[in-house]
């Protein structure tokens, strides 16, 4: 037991401490962050911030103004200055204080004529601001709770029939979450499990396997490997997420958008007992493969057949979300490569009957188990075979 | 008690016999030649002995019985493949190793440091494996093999990549090694580097011991009526005792007739006012033992 510790110490410390880690994790973060920063820059740069002025002479616009717009944001709300006549609203513009006014006629009410006298086309956010400032103003004697309803339109909720979990399809968060997560999930599995495929090949390519096997055993050797790479992953993944918990603490108010932390934990739950089966089993495939490879890159080119059905599933997203309950769905997520992305997203956005949350665990458990035990024969009849590859025959037939 | 007693081993790779019925054992304190030419079936029974094949026959026994994770500490293997974490640095990879042998973190460390000031790596120690020559890798895989004091000690091919420095190190090393008591095999196929080292050995091929016993006895059994002279005259061969004369190098090599001793006819040459630089009985070299075993000739009368 003390050298299954020593392995996985060893594994752990000779990844988390290279320059290629350390890289790899700081950089998903950063390069996130900088495009949120570069977005939200773009838009605060492209955005024009001289007021506009507006000549009102239909008296819509006159006491009292109501102004929308006062919890608007980081960005700032256009701010309109008001002219008596048009000359002093060209004047105002010619010397630039203004970046266009609008004139509303006289006759506003009855024939809806603005005219917009600019330099340039004004940006849609001051339309926008400008057609909101007088959709308020001319409700503004309604009572309040109406001009809320005008002003901010319906908010569905969907109901599913045999649950009281809901979604309110409007809220972005609720369904972008899980599939994030997921996808997060997943990268990890792929990032630990070539890690493994490496350390698995790396004896072998190092012509060391058999001083090790003269010193550990063949079992505290690969759990070592394993735990030691899964420790690498999931370091990784623990920095992303306390990345993008710094990231959603600062932009957005997590719990409220969430809608409830019933769905939330459902969801975590389903994650958790999928990720763990399907760990073992990617990490065991990845193992077996690297244990039947002669060097790394051979080993990473047949890696890749297990990772394209894990991604899969995200090519047919929409379909997923749109439809969970479709065959295709339901497919996903009893295929045990493409579970492990689709059952949780399933489970966040609608409600999956249990048989099908047992049985697709199930099968994920079974063929976790089934992998573990093709690696340890490949790595019991492969490991010795300096330069020569192990055929699928042999694993399945072959003695040692 | 015997270090390794192998016991009738046999082994079969698909339709090829790697190893058929061998039996050897090995004693503590002595340098054991396991000699053959390539694919002999000497590593395959290595692996054996350290059970990392499984014999289809026959029982191993080593340092009293099966192996187990507990001897594995006790003895040191330097296989024929030879190899390091190539991209992992060398006091580190050295420490590792070490661990894995049993010992602790900080005595791994102290003895690493000093097995690397004793076999000239101690500068190199912050490189990589792969920035290393050749023999100073050989030398850190030499340092893995022993650094944790093994009892026992296994070489495939201890002096391949070594230049003749290096060489002298390793044969002075072992020779050290013998007289704390430890029991090393060495395994090979260039016979001329054992006959300075080794006690005993046992010689394969194709699988069956085809010799085994003491390095000497083996010698002394398969020297023949020759006898090698030096001289400053030539020697006529009509002398008594002499059946024949080959030149052979600076001197002469003379084939005895039956009946006469080396002793005989030195005293005849003597006699005949022969001057002799050098006489010595014909001792074979065990690359020429091999080939009269393997070839079935000349065998021992």
């Amino acid at each position: 037991m003390k050298k299954f510790w020593l392995v996985f110490k060893h594994e752990y410390m000779r990844h988390v401490l290279t320059k290629r880690f350390i890289l790899a994790v700081l950089s998903v973060p950063f390069f996130i962050a900088l495009s949120i920063g570069l977005g939200f820059l773009s838009v605060v740069l492209g955005t024009d911030y001289t007021p506009v002025g507006i000549v009102d002479r239909s008296g819509v616009l006159t006491d009292p103004l109501i102004n929308p717009h006062d919890n608007r944001g980081p960005l700032e709300s256009t701010k309109f200055n008001f002219y008596s006549d048009e000359t002093q609203a060209q004047s105002a513009l010619d010397n630039e204080e203004i970046q266009g006014f609008y004139v509303i006629g006289p006759d506003y009410l009855k024939d809806g004529l603005i005219t917009l006298t600019a330099i340039k086309a004004l940006g849609s956010e001051v339309t926008g601001d400008f057609a909101t400032l007088l959709r308020a103003n001319l409700i503004k004697t309604q009572p309040a709770d109406l001009r809320v309803r005008l002003l901010d339109g319906p908010e569905i909720t969907v109901h599913s029939l045999a649950d009281s979990r809901s979604v309110d399809p409007s809220n972005i968060l609720a369904i972008i979450m899980p599939i994030l997560a997921g996808i997060l999930f997943v990268v990890v599995i792929n990032i630990s499990g070539g890690y493994l495929l490496q350390a698995v090949v790396e004896e072998k390519e190092n012509r060391i396997m058999e001083i090790i096997l003269t010193s550990v055993s063949p079992d505290q050797l690969m759990a070592g490997k394993i735990m030691g790479n899964l420790s690498v992953g999931l370091t990784q993944l623990l920095i992303w997420l306390a990345a993008a918990g710094i990231g959603v603490v600062f932009f957005t108010n997590l719990e409220t958008q969430l809608g409830g932390t019933e769905m939330l934990r459902s969801y975590l739950l389903v994650l958790v007992v999928t990720f763990i089966p399907a760990f073992i089993m990617i990490a065991a495939l990845m193992a077996m493969v690297g244990a039947t490879a002669t060097e790394a890159r051979e080993a990473q080119q047949i890696a890749g057949f297990f990772s394209i059905p894990i991604f899969m599933p995200l090519w047919f997203i929409t379909a997923i979300l749109e439809r969970p309950d479709s065959a295709l769905a339901v497919g996903f997520s009893l295929f045990p490569l493409t579970s492990p992305l689709t059952l949780p997203v399933r489970v966040a956005i609608s409600t999956v009957p249990a048989w099908q949350i047992a049985l697709s665990l199930g099968i994920l458990v079974v063929c976790a188990v089934g992998a573990v035990w093709l690696a340890s024969r490949a790595f019991r009849l492969g490991m010795l075979r300096y330069g020569k590859k192990l055929s699928l025959r042999e694993l399945v037939r072959g003695t040692d | 008690m015997p270090t390794i007693v192998v016991d009738q081993i046999s082994k079969k790779f698909g339709p090829q016999t790697a190893v058929d019925q061998a039996s050897f054992s090995v004693e503590p304190g002595e340098i054991f030649g396991l000699l053959g030419p390539n694919g002999a079936g000497k590593t395959t029974i290595i692996r054996i002995i350290l059970d990392i094949f499984k014999a289809d026959s026959g029982n191993v026994s080593i340092m009293g019985g099966p192996m187990t994770e507990g001897k594995k500490n006790r003895l040191g293997y330097l296989p024929e493949e030879r190899g390091l974490y190539q991209d992992v640095q060398l006091d580190r990879s050295l420490v590792y190793l070490s661990t894995l042998k049993g010992l602790s973190g900080p005595e791994a460390a102290r003895k690493v440091d000093e097995y690397l000031q004793r076999f000239d790596l101690y500068e190199h120690r912050n490189k990589k494996i792969k920035e290393l020559s050749k023999g100073m890798q050989q030398k850190a895989q030499l340092i893995v093999t022993l650094i944790h004091n093994p009892e026992l000690v296994i070489i495939d091919e201890p002096f391949s990549a070594l230049d003749p420095v290096n060489t002298q190190m390793v044969k002075d090393l072992l020779r050290e090694e013998r007289e704390k008591g430890k029991c090393i095999v060495m395994c090979t196929h260039q016979m001329h580097q054992v006959e300075e080292l080794a006690d005993r050995l046992v010689l394969i091929n194709e699988g069956k011991v085809v010799l085994y016993g003491g390095l000497q006895e083996i010698q002394r059994s398969y020297s023949g009526q020759d006898v090698r002279v030096h001289s400053l005259g030539a020697i006529s061969n009509t002398l008594p005792g002499i059946a024949s004369i080959e030149p052979e190098n600076s001197g002469s090599r003379i084939h005895l007739q039956a009946g006469t001793s080396p002793q005989k006819l030195l005293q005849t040459l003597v006699e005949n006012g022969v001057q002799l630089e050098k006489f010595e009985i014909a001792i074979p070299t065990l690359d020429e033992i091999f080939i009269q075993v393997v070839t079935a000739e000349g065998r021992p009368q």
